[in-house]
Order: C-alpha cells, then structure tokens, then sequence
C-alpha cells in the first residue's frame, strides 16, 4: 500500500479547474518530484494534500485512510507537514521560536521542543548563527533552511516541499538539495519543482504535470531519456532556472 | 512645579487605563485584522457587573473576581457571535458586527440599568496618602500598580511561553500557523477573552474615579483608539506608552489651557499624529511585524 494515494482529484476555484482529475501515489521511503510550468497545479496538489484547499471531487489516502476535506490542523497531525511556497517563516518570531513552533503538531513539553530545535541545527548549520534573528532578518536561503527545519518538527512521515529552490543563488539551491537528500533516510518527501533538473536529482519517481493533469510518470533517467518530454517540460526549464 | 507634579500622577493614572484598553485593541487586531469597535462596552460592562456584585452583597474582591470571570465570558461569547461566524469574510462585515454588538450591549445595560450614572466605591477606604507635595490618590495608585503587573504579565505572556508564541504566529500568518497545527480558532478565542479581560479591567479601575455610566465605554475606547494611533498602529509597547502619553497630555492641557476641552485634547494630538506622523511613535517597527 503506497504511503499517499491521490485517486482522481479534483479542485476548483470558483470558476477555475486547478486540477482536473490528478492521480498519482507516493510510496513510503521515497522522494516523487512533482514538474510542470506555472499554473499547472503543483502547489495545488500540495495545498490539497494538507488540507488548505479543498477537494471538488476525488480522494486523498494517507496511509490508507481518506484525508480528503479534513483541516490542515487535522491533517499535520497525522504526520503529513507541508513546507509552502514562499517559505512563510513567521517574520516577528526568531528562527529558534520559528522552528519550535513546527512541533505544534504533537504533545511535548517546551523544554523537549527547545532541545529538539537546538538538535536540528546540526542539520542546519548555516542557520545556527542566526538562533535569535528574527524572521524578517533573514536572506531567502536562510528562511528555505527555517522552513524546512519548521517543517522537520512536526516528525512527518510525509513532508510535502513546495518550489524549495524558487529564488535562490546556485549555490544555495545545491546546499537544500543537499539536505533533502539527508531527510529522505527518515521522511518520505513528495517535491514540486519548477526547476526539474534538482527534482530528478534527488527523486526515485517523477510525475508530470500539465494544466491539472499528470501527463507522464516515469522513473528520473526515464523522464529524461524522452526527448519530448525534454524539450517541453525539463530541459527548457532546467536551463531558464538553473 | 508641584502642581506638575501632581498633574503627572493624574495623567499617568488615567493615561494607564487609556492603555489597558488600547492593549485590547492592539490584540485583537493583530489576531483578526479587525479593530474591535465594542471594546470600550467592554469596559462599561464590567463596570456594571461590577456595580450588581456589590449590590448583590459581595465583598469587593468577590464582586472584582466575579465581574472579570464574566467579562472572560462576555469575550468567549463574543467571538462565537461576532467574530466567528464572519471570519472568512473581509475586514468590512466584521467592523460592521462589532459596531453592532457595541450599540447592543450598551442599550442592554441601558434597559436593565437605565440613564441613572451608578457609583462605584473605590477598593481602598483611605482616599490616598501625601507623598511630599504631591497627593497619591489610592485608586489611581492602584491603577498605576495593576498596570504594571499586566504589562509585565503581558510581555512574559507573548515573549516567554510558548503558547505567546502561537498566538503571535497566528496574528503574523494564519494560514501558515494552521500548517503547523496551532488551532486558530483557539488562538483567536484566547485572545478575545483576554483583550475583554484588559477591558473589563480598566473599566473597573476608572470606574470609581468616573461615574459609571452608559457612555464611559465610549468615552474610554475612542481616547484608548487615539493611543493607538499615537504609539504606531499594531504595536503592544506603542499602545502603553500612547496611552500614559494621552493621559498626560490631557490632564495637563485641562489644568494649563482650558478645563472644558479636556477631551478635545486627545483629539487634536490624534489629528496632529494622523497629519504629521500617521505611522506613529513606533511606526517602523510595525511594518516589520506585518
């Protein structure tokens, strides 16, 4: 039984069909990379998933049972923890207290949490310095990190990463990639990415997505090697963001 | 200078109750992006309640404990009646209920209590102490003290716990606060309780000092919302210190320039501030915090 099971989902806004019968699952232990252009449905999918918006029709399975409609309160605290676009690091909180707070998911004392937010920065290190900066301080690569480590937290067995790598430097995007690869030995990791060559780095299986439809699914090496697909979705994209 | 003296121990008096009541404002705008336009009914009618307990035959510690448990009653049901059921709707319908709920609370009290003012005894039987040349009034003293204690309270309250914090996080970002499982709901519920709470406090402060009365509530919200203004929209240090600020100036307007136009004062800084300074004293920092 894989870990999430989209089946058929359908969401609208208002008048606008955001995804028009999505289907695709990930399995436990791996990291699926969602691709496509803007406007295609990805964060959608991700905002479905965690309960921000809801289903028009269809259903969401996590772990076999449907999640489809329940609030993103609900939802997180069922180990499904969703890192948005955007980061949305809490910018009048320090980083310390930003990354506490992902743990509002689960019963633990305030000293347990605190201990486990000094923890986490072993993972990232590049923030450690910045512990009692307040949010708004920060550059967009340190808020990635805070958002990330937010989202670690919660102890999700599922960790959904919304356009992780939109905005920053090169460099910045190999060190978040680095680290998703460091999270996958713990978490399963359902990715979306504009820029498709650092999803298919990380992933074990992509989907693509055009216009609120998966159009093709296939292992990295596969997507590829399908010099259509290439051209259209990964390669013109990789070389306009990368 | 000795009447400066005593005229900046009036003002901070009742400048601490302009800030009480402007610490309630700040709250709830923060969490619900609405200015809450019942806050000073809140006053009033802990005032009230405070009046029925005494008559009642409580002792005033009683009748003190009783009014503000009401009054975290009063804020729960408030934000079920108004708050809630309105909140996904823009800021506009919300201002509207609570508007409403101020002119209905107000003609509540006025029904069962009519025009008549009450009188309210202060807590202490000594009527104050001289210190040198300046006479401390024992109920302002005691405003003076409350406050303190609730500014310090509050700043551990949000700085220190981590329960501020969700309440922070959910005034800074909703939707990213319900990602992380802070209930929202309870986090805006925690904070209508609390800001009718700092309301209802100051009503019972000043009420002695006042009559108590259908409009103090009035009276008390739109100097409290000057305060607001004049610290930086927003802001929990810049309501205090607004609030003290206003009081000063207008105690000692009325002492210096003219008694009558006491309350004209709070409004021509208010108007001064919105023309030359509308981001307030601690403007900047709000910004940061949007």
């Amino acid at each position: 039984m894989p870990l999430l099971e989209i089946r058929n989902l359908v969401v609208r806004y208002g008048e606008i069909e955001a995804l028009r019968g999505v289907t695709f699952s990930v399995e436990e232990g791996q990291v699926v990379t969602l691709l496509g252009a803007n406007g295609a449905g990805k964060s959608t999918t991700l905002r479905a998933i965690s309960g921000l918006a809801k289903p028009t029709s269809g259903d969401i399975l996590f772990d076999g049972k449907s999640i489809a409609g329940l609030g993103p309160e609900a939802i997180v605290r069922m180990g499904i923890s969703h890192v948005p676009e955007g980061r949305r690091v809490f910018p009048g909180l320090t980083v310390k207290e930003n990354i506490m707070l992902g743990a509002s998911n689960r019963r633990a004392s305030t000293s347990e949490i605190s201990r486990e937010a000094d923890a986490m920065f072993d993972l990232f290190p590049d923030i450690r310095k910045f512990t009692n900066a307040l949010g708004w301080t920060l550059s967009g690569g340190q808020l990635q990190m805070v958002a990330v480590a937010r989202g670690l937290m919660a102890k999700p067995r599922l960790l959904l990463l919304d356009e992780p790598s939109l905005g920053l430097a090169p460099v910045i995007v190999q060190a978040v990639f680095k680290i998703i690869s460091e999270i996958r030995r713990n978490t399963t990791v359902l990715l979306v990415e504009q820029n498709a060559r650092m999803g298919l780095s990380v992933a074990d299986y992509g989907y693509v997505l055009e216009t609120g439809r998966i159009v093709l699914g296939g292992k990295p090496d596969e997507l590829w090697g399908n010099e259509a697909i290439r051209a259209a979705y990964l390669g013109g994209h990789a070389k306009a963001s990368a | 200078m000795d009447l400066a003296l005593q005229l900046l121990f009036t003002g901070i008096g009742i400048g601490a109750v302009y800030a009480l009541v402007a610490l309630g404002f700040v709250l709830i705008f923060r969490a619900t992006n609405v200015v809450n336009f019942a806050q000073g009914e809140f006053s009033m009618v802990a005032a009230y309640l405070m009046v029925v307990g005494i008559e009642a035959g409580l002792p005033y510690w009683a009748a003190f404990i009783a009014a503000l448990l009401g009054m975290a009653l009063l804020g729960a049901i408030f934000n079920l009646g108004v708050y809630y059921p309105l909140r996904h709707r823009t800021y506009l319908p919300v201002i509207i209920a609570t508007i409403g709920a101020s002119i209905l609370l107000a003609n509540s009290v006025l029904a069962i209590y009519g025009p008549q003012p009450q009188v309210l005894e202060g807590w202490f039987e000594t009527p104050g102490i001289q210190v040198g040349p300046v006479y401390l009034d024992s109920q302002y003293l005691l405003i003076i003290g409350v406050t303190i204690c609730l500014v310090i309270f509050n700043f551990w309250f949000f700085e220190k716990t981590l329960l501020g914090k969700k309440l922070q996080a959910t005034s800074q970002d909703k939707e990213m606060a319900s990602l992380l499982g802070i209930s929202v709901s309870t986090m805006i519920m925690i904070t209508f309780i609390y800001s009718a709470v700092l309301g209802g406090l100051a009503g019972i402060l000043v009420a002695p000092v006042l009559f108590v009365s259908i409009q103090m509530g009035s009276t008390i919200a739109l100097k409290a919302f000057a305060a607001t203004i004049i610290g930086g929209f927003g802001d929990v240090a810049g309501a205090i210190i607004g609030g003290l600020a206003l009081g000063v100036i207008e105690t000692f307007g009325a002492a210096y320039i003219s008694v009558p136009y006491k309350d004209g004062f709070a409004f021509l800084v208010l108007v001064a501030f919105l023309i030359f300074r509308p981001q307030g004293i601690f403007g900047e920092r709000v910004a940061e915090k949007a």
